[in-house]
C-alpha cells in the first residue's frame, strides 16, 4: 500500500511522463487546484498546456478541529490539466490509478454523470466523478467555460483527492492514521497542529474588521493591478479575496443576502482577469502556439503538443 | 464458425461507442434514436420487422431485422415552367421544354399541361401532343397552366440511404445537456470513440464527430478492453456475452433483480424494492454484478428513513427487511462479475461506515436539542428574500391552518396549531442540512420520538404529500390541513410577487403544489373552503406584497382581508389552480367538454368537489337522450340570451299554449333546483333540466321568440334567461358538444 509521499512521487512521474510541466503548488491561499494561475488562466485561449502538480487547498467552513477522521479544512489535491483534450484521456487517466498501484483487476471503477460549476470564477465543465469500489477518488472535468470565455480548444481537468485516495486504498479508519512517509512518521504527526489551531482561527479568533478591510484592499490591489495592464498579479490579488470571502463565510460574518454581492465582487475580478489574460497572451502573439512544423515554441515549456 | 453467427439478410447492426453517457439520459436517448430511424425509413417504404435498441453506459445500440434491401422504384409527379414561358408566339416549344424534360429523363412527347397553384398540381388539361395541336397564342398565355412529368425514380440501396441517415440522426439526439473535447469537436452527449454500422454484415460508410464507421467494437472499459471485429448482429451479442457484457437494460434489470431478491433470501429477510433506483443502477453498468455488503448493527437504532436515504443517495444501495426492521447490509451493482479479492465489497462497506457515521452523528446531535428549542433557528433561514424568513412563514401557516381547522371542526385547533407551529422546524436540523430529500420526514421522526400526538407528527411526517399524481395524500384531517395551508401560503406568496411560472419553466414547483390542492381538495376528508383559506392566505400576507399600479376604486375584492391591489394575483391563481383541476379530471377519464361544461357552472369558482360532482353527473347523464335535446337547447338559449339585458318575466304576457307550457316547467324546474341546491345533489339536478326537454322543444317549434311586438319578444327572453340561470348552477351545457347520431 502506497504512502501519501509514494502517491504524490506516482502521479507525479506518470503525468512528467506523458509530458505535463510538473509545476508546484501556487504559494497562496486557495480552494482548489482549479484556481492556480496554471489552470485557471492557461485555459483559455488557444496555446496547448500540459500540466500537473499538487494544491494544497484551504477550505476554511470544512475545519473540524482536527477530530473528524474524515474532514479536513486543507487537503491536497493532485492535479492535471491537458490541453487540448486528447482522446484518450480516460485512458491516460485509468494508467495513472495502475501507476498507483490500483489493480483494476480487482476494483470496480465506474464514472457517473458529475458536471462543475464554479460561479465565482465564471466556469463550468461537463465529466464525472470517478468512484472506485464505490468511493469517489477523482474528478474529470471537460472544461466548458471559464471566466465566462467560451474555451476552444477544450481542456480536461483531473482532480485526485490525495488523502481520501491513500485512506480509501488503505482502508484506514482515520486520515490521522495515514502514513505520510513509508515506515516513518504519520499523516497526523505531520499536519494536526495544522488542522487543529487553523480551526481555531478560522472559526474564532480571525479578526472579522480586519478581514473585511483586507478584501476591500485586494479588490482595489487588483482593479489597480488590471488598469495598469499587469494581470497576474490582478490575478493574485482576487484570489486573496476569495479566500477572505471564505474566511468571513466561516466566521459566520456574510449574512444570507449580503453574500450575493460579496461573490458577485469576486466573480467581476475573476472575469476580468481572465478577459485581461487573453488579451495579454494575444499581444504576446500566443507564444505557445506551435508556429510550424520545427517551431521551437510548440516544445518551448517542455509541451507536449496533443497528438490526437 | 457456426452459420447463425454470418450475419443474416436485412439486418442492420448499429453500435456507438462513448465515453460514459450520464444514467439519466440513455433511456430517452436510444428510444428517439429508433424512433427517428424507424420514422424515416418507414417514410421510404422501408419497413423493417423488428427494431431492438439497448445500451450500457459506454454503448447507444440498435438492431433492425428484415429490413428490405433497397428502396421500392418509384415515379414521382415533377411541376415544369409555365406554359406561358414553353411557347413561343408561334406555339412552338422554346428551350425550356427541353430542359425539363431532360432533367425529368422523359421524352417531349410524354410531358403533360396541367393546373397547377403554389407549386402543387393539380388536374391534367391535355397532353404535350394536344397542346402542340392548338392554334399558335390560344390558351398560351393562360394562368395556372403549368408543364408537368412524371419522373421513374429508381429506388436506393438501403446502405446508401443508411450513410445518410444515420449520422444525421445521431448527430441531431436531444440531450439535456452537451459538451465539447479536444480541439472543440461536438457539441454531443460525451466523445465518441467508436461505430459499428453494419447492414447484411457490410459497412455502413459514414463518419460521427470524427470517428469513421467500421465493424470493429470493445470490450468492457477495465476488463476486456481489447477491440475485436464484428460480423453482424448474432456475432456481435455473442462476442459482448463472452465478456460478461448484458447490453439489453431490460436484461440487467431482471439480473439485478433476481440477484438482489436472492441475496435478501440469503441473508434471511427481504429486498426493499425501488424500481427507480434499480433503473439507475442498470444504467450505470455493463456488467450487472450485484455486491453485498453489511454495516455495524448498532446503526440499525438510526431511523428506518435515514439509513435508507443515506444508502440510496450516497450509496446508491438498496436494503434488506425482515420483520419491518431494516437489515444491517445493502446490495448495490458493481461493474464486473465477480469480487475475487474481497476488494470491492470492502470498499463499499467503507464508505457506508463514514457515511452512516456520519448520520449517527448528526442524529444524536438533532437528539440533544428539543425541537421547541429550535424554532428559534427558523428566523435565520428564508423561505423568500420578499416572503420573510421560515419563522415568518411558520406564524401565517398557524393562522392560516387554524382558520381552516375551524371552518370543519374546532376540535381539530390544538393539534392543527401544533402540528403548523412545527411544520417547519426540521428545516433547522442538521440530517435536513444533509439529507434535503428528509425534510418534513425528519422532524416527524422527531415530534414522534419526543411524544407528540400521533395526528400531529404524521401531518409533519406527511406535509409533502402528495409528491405526485399517484402519491398518497397525508394521512388524516390535521395533516390535510396543515399541508393544504403551507402550499396555499407558498402560492398567494409567489403569485403575489408575480413569480408565476412561465412555458416549462417552475423553479418554485409551483405546479406541484398546486397539484398537490387540487388533490387533497378533492380527496381530502373533509370539505376545504379553498376560496376562503385563499383569502386568509392573502391577507396574511398582505403587508409582504408589493403594491403597484394603480387599484382601480371600488374594485371588488373576494374577501375584506385581501388587498385591491392584490386581486389580480388572486385571480391570477385562482385560474392557475382550475388549470390543474381541468388537468386532473381530464386524467380520470372525464371528456374535454364534460369538464367544460362543469368548470362553467356558476356556483363556486374554487368548489372543486362541486366541479368533480358535476363532471360525473354530467358524464353519465349524457347517455339519456333528453340530454341532447336539452344540451342543444341550451345553445340555442345562450346565443339568444347572449349580449342581451336583462328582461322581466311576466306570466300574464305568455300567449302562446307552447310558451305557458314552458313557463309551468320552469317553474318546477326552479323548485327542484333549490332542493337540489340544498342537497348538493347534481344527479337529480339534472334530472329535472332533463324534464325540461320536451317543453323546450315545443317551445322552439312553435314560437317565434324575435316576435316583431318588443313586449312580447322580451318577456320570451326573460322566460329563457331564468331558466339559462337554474341551469347554469349545475353546469354550463351549452360547452358540451353533441354528437349526431347517424
Amino acid at each position: 500500500m502506497k504512502s501519501f509521499q509514494e502517491l504524490i512521487l506516482a502521479l507525479s512521474d506518470y503525468w512528467a511522463g506523458q509530458g505535463c510541466v510538473l509545476q508546484q503548488p501556487y504559494d497562496l491561499e486557495v480552494g482548489a487546484g482549479t484556481m492556480h494561475p496554471d489552470t485557471f488562466l492557461r485555459v483559455l485561449g488557444p496555446e496547448p498546456w500540459r500540466v500537473a502538480y499538487v494544491q494544497p487547498s484551504r477550505r476554511p467552513a470544512d475545519g473540524r478541529y482536527g477530530d473528524n477522521p474524515f474532514r479536513l479544512y486543507k487537503h491536497n489535491q493532485f492535479q492535471v490539466i491537458l490541453k487540448p483534450s486528447p482522446l484518450d484521456v480516460q485512458q491516460l487517466y485509468v494508467q495513472s490509478l495502475e501507476a498507483m498501484g490500483v489493480d483494476l483487476a480487482v476494483h470496480d471503477l465506474r464514472f457517473e454523470e458529475d458536471n462543475w460549476e464554479a460561479p465565482t470564477l465564471g466556469a463550468w465543465g461537463v465529466g464525472w466523478q470517478v468512484m472506485l469500489d464505490g468511493m469517489e477518488i477523482s474528478q474529470f472535468t471537460y472544461f466548458q467555460q471559464a471566466g465566462g470565455l467560451e474555451l476552444a480548444p477544450i481542456s480536461c481537468e483531473l482532480t485526485y483527492g490525495l488523502e481520501r485516495i491513500t485512506m480509501f486504498l488503505g482502508l484506514e479508519k482515520s486520515i490521522y492514521d495515514i502514513r505520510w512517509v513509508p515506515d516513518g512518521v504519520n499523516y497526523g504527526q505531520v499536519r494536526w497542529q495544522d488542522e487543529h489551531e487553523f480551526s481555531k482561527y478560522n472559526f474564532e479568533i480571525a479578526d472579522v474588521d480586519f478581514l473585511r478591510r483586507q478584501f476591500d484592499g485586494y479588490e482595489n490591489e487588483s482593479r489597480r493591478c488590471l488598469a495598469a495592464g499587469i494581470v497576474l498579479p490582478a490575478y493574485e490579488c482576487a484570489l486573496k479575496c476569495s479566500h477572505l470571502f471564505n474566511l468571513l463565510d466561516a466566521r459566520g460574518a456574510v449574512s444570507v443576502t449580503e453574500r450575493v454581492g460579496v461573490m458577485k465582487r469576486v466573480r467581476d475580478l475573476a472575469i476580468a482577469c481572465a478577459r485581461e489574460y487573453l488579451a495579454s497572451r494575444e499581444r504576446l502573439g500566443f507564444p505557445l502556439l506551435p508556429k510550424g512544423p520545427d517551431s521551437p515554441a510548440a516544445g518551448a515549456a517542455g509541451v507536449e503538443v496533443a497528438r490526437g | 464458425m457456426d452459420s447463425t453467427m454470418q450475419p443474416q439478410a436485412g439486418e442492420l447492426l448499429l453500435e456507438v461507442r462513448a465515453e460514459e453517457i450520464p444514467a439519466r439520459m440513455l433511456p430517452g436517448a436510444v428510444q428517439e434514436l429508433g424512433t427517428r430511424l424507424f420514422e424515416e425509413l418507414m417514410s421510404r417504404g422501408l419497413s423493417p420487422k423488428t427494431l431492438d435498441s439497448a445500451f450500457t453506459p459506454r454503448r447507444l445500440v440498435l438492431i433492425l431485422r428484415g429490413l428490405p434491401s433497397k428502396e421500392k422504384d418509384r415515379t414521382e409527379e415533377v411541376l415544369g415552367p409555365p406554359v406561358k414561358n414553353a411557347f413561343d408566339a408561334a406555339g412552338k416549344p422554346t428551350a425550356a421544354v427541353a430542359a425539363f424534360a431532360k432533367k425529368c429523363d422523359v421524352a417531349e412527347s410524354d410531358l403533360r399541361i396541367v393546373e397547377a397553384a403554389k407549386g402543387k398540381i393539380g388536374k391534367t388539361l391535355r397532353t404535350f401532343a394536344a397542346q402542340l395541336s392548338r392554334p399558335a397564342g390560344e390558351g398560351a398565355t393562360g394562368g395556372g397552366e403549368y408543364l408537368a412529368a412524371t419522373k421513374s425514380i429508381i429506388g436506393r440501396e438501403t446502405v446508401a440511404l443508411l450513410a445518410e441517415l444515420l449520422p444525421k440522426i445521431l448527430i441531431a439526439l436531444t440531450w439535456q445537456k452537451t459538451m465539447r473535447w479536444g480541439a472543440g469537436t461536438g457539441p454531443w452527449v460525451r466523445p465518441v470513440h467508436g461505430v459499428v454500422a453494419l447492414f447484411e454484415g457490410k459497412v455502413v460508410p459514414f463518419e460521427l464527430l470524427g470517428i469513421q464507421a467500421g465493424c470493429e467494437s470493445a470490450g468492457h472499459s477495465t476488463l476486456s478492453p481489447k477491440g475485436f471485429p464484428v460480423k453482424g448482429v448474432e456475432d456481435y451479442l455473442a462476442a459482448l456475452a463472452s465478456r460478461s457484457i448484458v447490453v439489453f437494460p431490460a436484461e440487467r434489470k431482471r439480473l439485478l433483480l433476481e440477484g438482489m431478491t436472492e441475496r435478501a433470501r440469503a441473508l434471511g429477510g427481504t429486498l426493499v424494492e425501488d424500481s427507480g433506483l434499480l433503473d439507475k443502477l442498470v444504467a450505470i453498468c455493463e456488467i450487472p454484478g450485484v455486491l453485498e455488503g453489511s454495516f455495524d448493527s448498532a446503526l440499525c437504532s438510526l431511523p428506518r428513513e435515514v439509513l435508507a436515504t443515506s444508502l440510496r443517495d450516497h450509496q446508491s444501495a438498496l436494503t434488506v427487511e425482515k420483520d419491518g426492521q431494516l437489515l444491517p447490509v445493502f446490495l448495490t451493482v458493481m461493474d464486473r462479475p465477480d469480487d475475487p479479492a474481497g476488494r470491492v465489497r470492502a470498499g463499499n462497506e467503507w464508505v457506508v461506515a463514514a457515511r452512516l457515521a456520519d448520520a449517527k452523528f448528526f442524529f444524536e446531535k438533532d437528539r440533544s436539542v428539543p425541537l421547541a428549542d429550535r424554532r428559534a433557528g427558523l428566523a435565520k433561514l428564508t423561505f423568500q428574500e420578499k416572503l420573510g424568513s421560515y419563522a415568518e412563514k411558520s406564524a401565517r401557516l398557524v393562522e392560516l391552518s387554524v382558520a381552516m381547522a375551524r371552518a370543519i371542526d374546532p376540535g381539530l385547533v390544538p393539534d392543527v396549531t401544533q402540528a403548523a407551529e412545527f411544520l417547519k422546524v426540521d428545516l433547522a436540523t442538521d440530517m435536513v442540512k444533509e439529507f434535503t430529500d428528509l425534510q418534513g420526514i425528519v422532524g416527524g421522526i422527531y415530534a414522534r420520538a419526543e411524544g407528540a400526538p400521533e395526528a400531529v407528527w404524521q401531518a409533519i411526517y406527511d406535509q409533502y404529500r402528495p409528491a405526485g399524481a399517484k402519491d398518497a395524500l397525508p394521512r388524516g384531517v390535521v395533516g390535510q390541513v396543515t399541508a393544504l395551508a403551507d402550499r396555499l401560503d407558498t402560492l398567494a406568496g409567489f403569485f403575489g410577487l408575480g413569480l408565476i411560472p412561465t412555458g416549462s419553466k417552475d423553479p418554485f414547483g409551483l405546479r406541484r403544489a398546486a397539484l398537490g390542492v387540487v388533490r387533497i381538495a378533492l380527496e381530502g376528508e373533509a370539505e376545504f373552503n379553498l376560496e376562503a383559506a385563499l383569502g386568509v392566505a392573502f391577507g396574511l400576507l398582505r403587508e409582504k406584497l408589493p403594491v403597484k399600479g394603480v387599484v382601480e376604486s371600488g374594485a371588488s375584492v373576494p374577501s375584506p382581508s385581501v388587498s385591491p391591489a392584490h386581486r389580480k394575483a388572486f385571480d391570477q391563481l385562482v385560474e392557475f389552480l382550475r388549470d390543474r383541476l381541468t388537468h386532473v379530471l381530464g386524467e380520470r377519464g372525464f371528456a374535454y367538454d364534460e369538464v367544460a361544461a362543469a368548470m362553467g357552472a356558476d356556483g363556486g369558482v374554487l368548489d372543486f368537489r362541486g366541479i368533480a360532482a358535476r363532471a360525473a353527473a354530467l358524464q353519465s347523464a349524457r347517455q339519456e337522450p333528453d340530454f341532447a335535446i336539452v344540451a342543444q337547447a341550451a345553445k340555442r338559449i345562450a346565443n339568444i340570451t347572449k349580449g342581451s339585458e336583462a328582461f322581466t318575466f311576466t306570466g300574464a304576457s305568455c300567449s302562446l299554449e307552447a310558451e305557458v307550457a314552458l313557463w309551468r316547467a320552469s317553474d318546477k324546474l326552479h323548485e327542484e333546483i333549490v332542493a337540489a341546491k340544498a342537497n348538493r345533489d347534481f344527479v337529480a339536478a339534472l334530472s329535472a333540466v332533463g324534464r325540461l326537454a320536451s317543453p323546450l322543444e315545443i317551445f322552439f317549434r312553435d314560437v317565434m321568440v324575435m316576435d316583431p311586438d318588443e313586449r312580447l319578444k322580451q318577456n320570451r327572453i326573460a322566460l329563457l334567461q331564468s331558466i339559462q340561470t337554474e341551469i347554469l348552477w349545475l353546469a354550463d351545457l351549452s360547452q358540451v358538444v353533441i354528437e349526431r347520431s347517424a
